[in-house]
């Protein structure tokens, strides 16, 4: 899906940047500009990737803007690409295609050639940090608390000196409630707790002072009384260490809670592409997209009623399973397992298109004049007993 | 949760949010404690726990004693002299002589503690040698991966194909080392390229780990990743292989003495053992010259049992659960670890 | 129902749980395992009944001995843990020959049997028992394949391993497989690892019915599938319960997952069910704190974002549990009585009770909403 003026991505995201925070000017410059990026694969070993031309189209032209104090979250099943998305997002992969630019500066470019640089690359590495998933493997079970934190410190701020480190790391500590911080200063990672665990992965993030954290699943692994507390926690951070966000969660309500209460936008990926991007409540009340359809239903909802209802129903899909990233469905990417899918959608790709309110979707259906309303039902698939790896082959 | 501050222009800075200087102060540990601190991380913790298994211990006390007899031991000994005793004297019949005397009336305790030093100093080459290239090329080729990766590795592999064996006879052959040192170190280009290879695996491993792509966006540099993160790691797998070079080199050397290969020296276990089988007949009549063979053959096995013992007893010192545990610095356990979902 | 705890099991107990029919039942069961602070128990006298083809969720975050109770239903527990208490399984009566148990299908003989104790069994009947009349699927299980070996030969190995003839099985599995959504002759001959995830998971499960049991336990099987097939599954499994004449203990951490799904949930804190009851009225009106806690602590996808509060404190040390009510300190309306006395599981709704001696309190002040604005008293 090729990108469009910047305008559209402008408008939306200006919109969408609520301001919280009070003294702000509020920002147009986005700090994080994701340009029509790709990042492809290829699998296999020397022999096979010499002998065939199949790649694994991980991300395929993705473009958003993130600004100040911004949250976006990144939604989609797995193989989606959100992850690929997010590591390039913030530097640590190399796009195949597009840029990847920070405050204007493009982030390899600046890497590659360091003097026609604006930015150099150590301040852009340094204001782009990450969370991982499994807080257990984010931090080296061989080493302290104290050593851990201290690394960014003695990296970045090495006017410090020992004992200036060893206090800010309490200070720090102590911020989020890990008290005594003395104590904990002295722990290995195995004597605390997972949500202990994560609050030292977002200080080795924070202490950096970074402009972006990318949080990859950050609170998948915690216990879910747990999860709403550490959300809490980092929407209180982004506040006081004036940072933005990029979350990846596979979890819609999640997802809905953190882009609500930062004023975020929620982007639903599939098959390497953002197919719905805006605000919470308007993608999950009125979504356009019939994957963020999907999505929704596929939520649990706590509410007993609602949910034995919806155990009857049949998904609002064709296909169960995911089509193989390696060979994906021509045209738009989701017809396959589209209930509304038509003819045209084989054939023709795509682009984003604003819909009523601030979102924005890649979907036919939200342009009122498109080949899609003339446009031929495809014949139903088999009604499928069988799951199939691949697409079903319409067209293709 | 703290208050919030208000931020200044240039975003917000540590001090801001962490309290004036005065507060600051207070918080200072005193140098006094910092050093007990270090003391009892660096040193103290890891002897107790190294401490706490047998094998350690064990090991431990035995390599000691080796050690003791290659440089106490050989002040304290007096050097074996020819004739100073009656040919093939059994042991434990003469205590001046305790383990006997050889063809040529030298006392075969004497010379065994004389010979301690060079095989020392042959292990001690052997390691570094071993272990200091096997770790460079293999952990430094493993995380970086690419061109690097490809070169290191095939250098390794064109010595790994090289026959061992033959390459170093033909080695000693040439050089006629007779430093204990040069030898250990033509020994161990027969030891390092496995290990690196082996080290370069692990780094594989390694290498996608969570906290190793945590460090490479903090931006530490290469050589800081691979101390830091990925050592400590490694390291007990570093300190077995080490054992086990030590352990290599001596048997190689014992058995290149024995052939003839290396230059001879009165002062050697491997030699000892060599003469007792041509001088000694010491296989087809144990009687004479049976205690010539045995006691130096012990020794070899004693040091080589005592090195792997020490160093598998040695890889609870990296267990951070055990240094927790063992440690007065670190706070006791009040809960179990608390896992996912 | 009657649902007794422990000792002081009164005025419940008897009620009409004659007229359920129970298929396994769970009394007083404890595991306990020494460690060098001391005696550690992850489970905590234990007792509960299990309906015949019901689905019954365990609900609990990690720590609570959810899983504990689930490897107690087949004497699963492994050293050091030691599992005491009682453990009955009540096989199916013969009603004819369309009862799954009128030709045996594996070697175990159920054939005479009222109530077997399943901890009392020898290590042989113990094999036989476990995969024929009680089976499991664990945790993490997709990753539990053997890569070696195509899915079929792994249905062949379990298949032959309890004497069970295998053409016969071999229909069933068809049987099972096209409930499943699956294609048999392409997953039947593919490796472990050329399949997805949920292809793998879903094998899994035919795996574990193909002597079909009585009862399935499931230790949260779609834990790292997508929502999307996480969802399928769910679907399926009610699927497979109605066609199959299963009992479900589906084992969960993720409230939402089960709201549909499961006929009973039993919410598990502190290594003891705290509440257990009817789905609808639990969920609508929980009567204990921790749940109405944990209810308002979970987003859900229409829960209103301002109501949520995560639980303050720590979860329970299993070698120090708390005295008295083991949620006491965390619990908002605690008092000192709490701090003593450990409350019994006691009705307060029918088929729903819950082990708290402020119930009406708890429901009365702890507010949660199910969804956008419908708040529940």
């Amino acid at each position: 899906m090729s990108t469009d003026e910047p305008t559209t991505d402008d408008v939306t995201a200006d919109d969408a940047a609520v301001d919280d925070t009070a003294s702000d000017v509020p920002d147009d410059e986005p700090i994080l500009s994701v340009d029509d990026v790709s990042v492809h694969y290829e699998p296999g070993g020397i022999v096979t990737r010499a002998l065939s031309d199949k790649k694994v189209r991980a991300v395929d032209g993705v473009s958003f803007d993130l600004y100040d104090n911004d949250i976006v979250v990144l939604v989609g099943e797995s193989g989606c690409g959100k992850t690929t998305l997010g590591k390039t997002a913030i530097g640590l992969e190399k796009p195949t295609e597009g840029s990847v630019k920070y405050r204007g500066q493009d982030i390899w470019n600046s890497k590659e050639n360091p003097r026609d640089a604006d930015i150099e690359f150590t301040e852009i590495r340094r204001a782009m940090q990450i969370i991982h998933q499994d807080p257990a493997n984010a931090l080296n079970s061989s080493r302290r608390v104290k050593a851990i934190l201290s690394d960014p410190l003695k990296k970045y701020r090495d006017e410090l000196g020992p004992k200036e480190r060893e206090d800010t790391i309490y200070r720090f500590l102590e911020f989020v409630d890990m008290m005594p911080p003395e104590d904990y200063a002295e722990r290995y990672p195995h004597q605390l707790s997972g949500g202990e665990k994560q609050r030292v992965a977002l200080g080795r993030a924070l202490l950096m002072n970074p402009d972006v954290i990318l949080a990859d699943e950050a609170i998948s692994a915690l216990d879910v009384s747990l999860r709403v507390g550490m959300m809490d926690l980092i929407l209180d951070l982004q506040d006081t260490f004036d940072t933005s966000y990029i979350f990846i969660s596979h979890d819609l309500a999640n997802a809905r809670y953190l882009a609500k209460r930062a004023g975020g936008r929620i982007a639903i990926m599939y098959l390497g592409e953002i197919v719905e991007i805006g605000p919470p409540e308007e993608i999950l009340q009125n979504p356009t997209h019939p994957y963020t359809k999907v999505l929704k239903w596929s939520t649990p909802t706590v509410d007993p009623d609602v949910a034995k209802q919806r155990i009857q129903e049949d998904p609002p899909v064709r296909e169960v399973d995911v089509p193989d990233p390696e060979d994906p469905p021509s045209g738009c990417k989701f017809h396959t397992r589209c209930p509304e899918a038509r003819e045209v959608c084989t054939t023709e790709e795509p682009e984003r298109y604003e819909t009523a309110g601030e979102s924005t979707t890649a979907c036919f259906r939200a342009l009122e004049t498109h080949e899609y309303w003339n446009s031929a039902e495809l014949a139903d698939a088999d009604e499928d007993e069988y799951d199939a790896q691949e697409s079903a082959g319409f067209g293709d | 949760m703290s208050e919030k501050t208000p931020k200044s222009d240039g975003g917000v800075t540590q001090e801001s949010i962490f309290g004036t200087d005065e507060e600051v102060e207070r918080r200072r540990t005193p140098p006094a404690e910092r050093a007990r601190r270090a003391f009892d991380f660096y040193v103290a913790t890891p002897f107790r726990v190294a401490w706490t298994d047998w094998r350690t211990r064990i090991g431990g006390i035995g390599v000691l004693f080796y050690l003791l007899m290659g440089t106490v031991g050989v002040w304290l000994v007096p050097p074996p002299q020819i004739n100073e005793g009656p040919y093939y004297l059994d042991p434990f019949v003469d205590w001046s002589m305790p383990l006997g005397t050889d063809n040529l009336g030298r006392g075969v305790f004497k010379t065994l503690v004389h010979s301690t030093p060079a095989m020392m100093k042959m292990a001690l080459a052997g390691i570094v040698f071993t272990v200091g290239v096997a770790v460079l090329v293999g952990m430094i080729a493993g995380y970086k991966g690419g061109v690097v990766d490809t070169l290191l590795m095939t250098i390794t592999d064109v010595f790994i194909t090289l026959p061992g064996l033959p390459l170093i006879i033909v080695l000693a052959a040439i050089f006629s080392p007779d430093d204990p040192f040069i030898v250990g170190t033509i020994i161990a280009i027969d030891q390092w390229p496995r290990l690196a290879r082996m080290l370069r695996s692990q780094v594989l491993a390694l290498r996608e780990e969570d906290f190793v792509e945590a460090a490479r966006s903090i931006g530490l540099s290469t050589p800081t990743i691979v101390g830091q993160e990925l050592v400590p790691k490694v390291a007990p797998f570093v300190l077995i292989s080490a054992a086990g070079a030590a352990v290599g080199v001596i048997f190689q050397s014992v058995a290149l003495y024995f052939i003839g290969v290396l230059p001879f020296s009165s002062l050697n276990w491997g030699v000892m053992m060599q003469l007792a089988y041509t001088q000694g007949n010491a296989v087809a009549a144990p009687g004479r010259a049976g205690h010539w063979l045995l006691f130096p053959l012990l020794a070899i096995s004693g040091v080589s049992f005592s090195l792997i013992l020490f160093s598998q007893g040695l890889d609870r010192v990296f267990n951070p659960r055990l240094l927790a545990r063992h440690s007065q610095t670190v706070p006791e356990d009040e809960q179990e670890e608390a896992g996912g979902l | 129902m009657a649902i007794g705890q422990t000792n002081q099991s009164t005025a419940d107990e008897e009620t009409d749980d004659a007229d359920e029919d129970i298929v396994m039942e769970v009394d007083d069961a404890r595991v306990q395992f020494g460690m060098s602070r001391g005696q550690a128990w992850v489970l905590n006298d234990v007792s509960l009944d299990i309906r015949r083809e019901e689905i019954l969720a365990v609900v609990g975050e990690s720590g609570s001995g959810k899983s504990m109770f689930a490897a107690a239903l087949m004497d699963a527990v492994e050293d050091p843990g030691h599992l005491s208490g009682d453990v009955t399984y009540y096989p199916r009566e013969e009603e004819g020959d369309d009862s799954p148990s009128a030709d045996q299908i594996g070697s175990y003989d159920t054939v005479g049997d009222d109530a077997v104790d399943v901890l009392g069994m020898t290590d042989g009947e113990l094999k036989n028992f476990r995969w024929e009349e009680v089976s499991m699927v664990f945790q993490g299980a997709m990753n539990s394949f053997n890569p070696t070996m195509k899915i079929k030969g792994h249905f062949h190995e379990t298949i032959q391993a309890h004497n069970a003839v295998l053409e016969d099985r071999m229909e069933h599995v068809r049987d099972l497989f096209q409930a499943l959504h699956l294609d048999p002759d392409r997953v039947m001959n593919s490796y472990p690892h050329e399949l997805s995830g949920g292809m793998k998971q879903r094998a899994l499960i035919a795996l574990a019915l193909v002597l079909e049991p009585e009862v399935l336990v499931m230790d949260e099987p779609t834990a790292a599938l997508d929502l999307l097939m996480q969802r399928s599954i769910i679907s399926m499994l009610r699927e497979l319960r109605d066609e199959f004449d299963l009992t479900i203990v589906f084992i969960t951490h993720d409230l939402p997952l089960v709201a549909g799904l499961s006929d009973r949930i039993g919410v598990m804190y502190a290594f003891e069910f705290i509440e257990v009851g009817d789905t609808r009225s639990l969920l609508k009106d929980a009567a204990h704190p921790y749940t109405r806690a944990l209810l308002r602590s979970v987003p859900s996808i229409d829960s209103d974002i301002d109501a949520m509060q995560p639980i303050e404190g720590a979860r329970p040390d299993p070698v120090n549990i708390p005295t008295g009510c083991s949620f006491h300190p965390r619990c908002p309306i605690a008092d000192d009585r709490c701090e003593i006395e450990d409350p019994d599981l006691v009705s307060v709704d029918d088929d729903h009770s819950a082990a708290c001696f402020y119930t009406d309190q708890a429901r009365g002040e702890l507010e949660y909403t199910l969804d956008h604005g419908a708040t529940e008293d």
